[in-house]
């Protein structure tokens, strides 16, 4: 039930931020510095192929971010994604983005929110 | 539905649509690589194809009237926009850093090219042991 919850809170949350995102491409048009591209790593939460699929299928569709790769984490990592920001302030703002979506969504797939750090290999079955 | 608001509501959706088409197409001129010119592309497909899918939705229902058929066609047909813009978004970026494209040059930081402070990457390809002769 609280899944449910999670996920009509998260669709909102993406349908949201599609709309801010084409706000901001489209109003800085007008601006003589348009982008400050930046390519960001962040040690991803998301454990399964569905959350690591919604996640990337989520960030891409968002307007100013764009997962460039994905690489596969192992026992002793976590899988890692590479987000190609444009219209991020700093490093820190647009990791703090994501991290924020990725709680989301895990939220919405395991019914509650996770830790706020990547889960070492000890937790991973 | 009334004439007037079936019009204004055609006209809303169907020139926001457009409009969102073209920023997308000006704002590809703005930016300097593939991989930004993927990334702004997304309002045209994420957003302005849905509302003229939803101009051609409000059309419908004012000259055919409402039907479970067509208002079914017009959640798939935004629904797939969607989806099958994100997927063909990834694939794209994936393929252009896999080709080797260029990365504009004022990218920064770029994660790709140089790992986080701290962060000490192994390539496991070359032997760490430098004493051990090839062949």
């Amino acid at each position: 039930m609280m899944r449910i919850i999670h996920g009509i809170g998260y669709v909102a949350y993406i349908l949201w931020a599609i709309l801010t995102g084409s706000f901001t491409i489209v109003t800085r048009l007008f601006r003589t510095d348009y982008a400050e591209p930046m390519i960001v790593e962040l040690p991803m939460r998301c454990a399964t192929d569905l959350e690591v699929t919604l996640f990337a299928s989520s960030i891409t569709i968002t307007p100013g971010t764009l997962v460039a790769a994905i690489a596969a984490g192992n026992s002793a990592s976590p899988p890692v994604i590479f987000v190609h920001a444009l219209f991020e302030d700093s490093e820190e703002s647009a990791l703090a983005g994501l991290i924020d979506m990725e709680s989301r969504l895990l939220a919405m797939t395991r019914g509650r929110a996770p830790g706020a750090q990547p889960e070492n290999e000890g937790d991973r079955s | 539905m009334n004439e007037t608001l079936a019009t204004v509501l055609v006209g809303i959706f169907g020139i926001t649509g457009s409009l969102l088409l073209l920023a997308s197409a000006l704002a590809m001129f703005r930016v300097r690589d593939a991989l930004s010119r993927i990334n702004v592309f997304s309002p045209a497909t994420g957003l302005g194809m849905p509302l003229i899918v939803a101009a051609a939705y409000v059309f419908d229902l004012h000259s055919a009237g409402f039907s479970w058929s067509s208002l079914l066609m017009a959640v798939v047909a935004v629904l797939c926009l969607i989806i099958v813009s994100s997927v063909a978004s990834n694939t794209l970026a994936r393929s252009t850093v896999l080709s080797g494209q260029p990365v504009y040059r004022k990218t920064n930081p770029n994660r790709l090219a140089h790992p986080p402070a701290g962060v000490v990457d192994v390539d496991p390809d070359v032997d760490v042991d430098p004493d051990v002769d090839e062949g």
